[in-house]
């Protein structure tokens, strides 16, 4: 019988975007040499990789006992915004909704058919948006 | 100043430290939390929590030797300071004085 093999991406990936990660994937083989499985290594993984910002971010989060304090949520929402700033949703710079209304009539005109396309990736999107804020959740306990 | 208080993960997290004295590193902590706190626990959030304890001066960290089960990677042990043991402590007298005097949450005889 072949002894079984950690799944080398995901530690890979855990190595390249989580810092100090050593314990952590040390911790991760020493499960899986006990028997858990690939896949809970990956989900494993892919939770750290959720959680990373957070950690990264630097930020001592203020110890209480509820987290989310009106107070918290303002401070947590003020150091967002400064290290995200806002993001220009036009295609032309300075141009705004004007822009943004063009490239609707324009997409009207041309192709219609590409709403759809469209369509399924705002959908697609969102989804992955709800999904990652429930690992995310999940992961912070 | 004020008194330090703890999340429910942050205070299972030293709890289960202070359980599992000279061997808590991450896998036992986990299990510490999994086995006596019922619950789930990702190794990820675990660590995240950690790092967040010890940046506030509640736990201190070691490193130990590399093993060849681990990968050749080293465990790294964690030990509740004094500060973390007060903050354990006025969490929860905090929780007390909340449970106290609740009709809801009086334990039933049958």
């Amino acid at each position: 019988m072949t002894p079984r093999r950690p799944p080398r991406v995901a530690l890979a990936l855990l190595a390249r975007f989580v810092a100090d990660s050593e314990a952590l994937a040390g911790d991760l083989l020493e499960e899986f040499e006990h028997g858990r499985s690939r896949s809970w290594l990956w989900v494993q993984v892919l939770a750290a990789l959720v959680t990373r910002p957070e950690r990264e971010r630097g930020e001592i989060r203020p110890l209480r006992l509820v987290d989310l304090q009106p107070a918290d949520a303002a401070e947590r929402t003020r150091r967002f915004s400064v290290r995200f700033p806002a993001v220009e949703m036009s295609a032309v710079g300075g141009v705004g909704a004007l822009g943004l209304a063009g490239f609707v009539g324009l997409m009207t005109g041309l192709v219609p058919a590409a709403w759809w396309l469209l369509a399924a990736a705002a959908i697609a999107g969102c989804a992955l948006g709800v999904v990652l804020i429930v690992v995310r959740r999940r992961a912070l306990g | 100043m004020p008194r330090e208080l703890l999340t429910d993960f942050e205070l299972m997290i030293l709890l289960a430290i202070m359980r599992a004295g000279d061997e808590a590193y991450g896998v036992q902590i986990a299990r510490e939390i999994e086995s006596t706190g019922r619950r789930r626990v990702l190794l990820g959030a675990v660590y995240a929590a950690l790092e967040r304890l010890e940046g506030n001066g509640l736990v201190t960290s070691t490193v130990g030797a590399p093993t060849g089960e681990r990968g050749g990677r080293a465990k790294r042990f964690f030990r509740v300071t004094a500060r973390g043991v007060r903050a354990a402590r006025n969490t929860q007298q905090a929780l007390v004085a909340l449970w106290r005097g609740l009709p809801q949450l009086k334990e039933r005889r049958s």
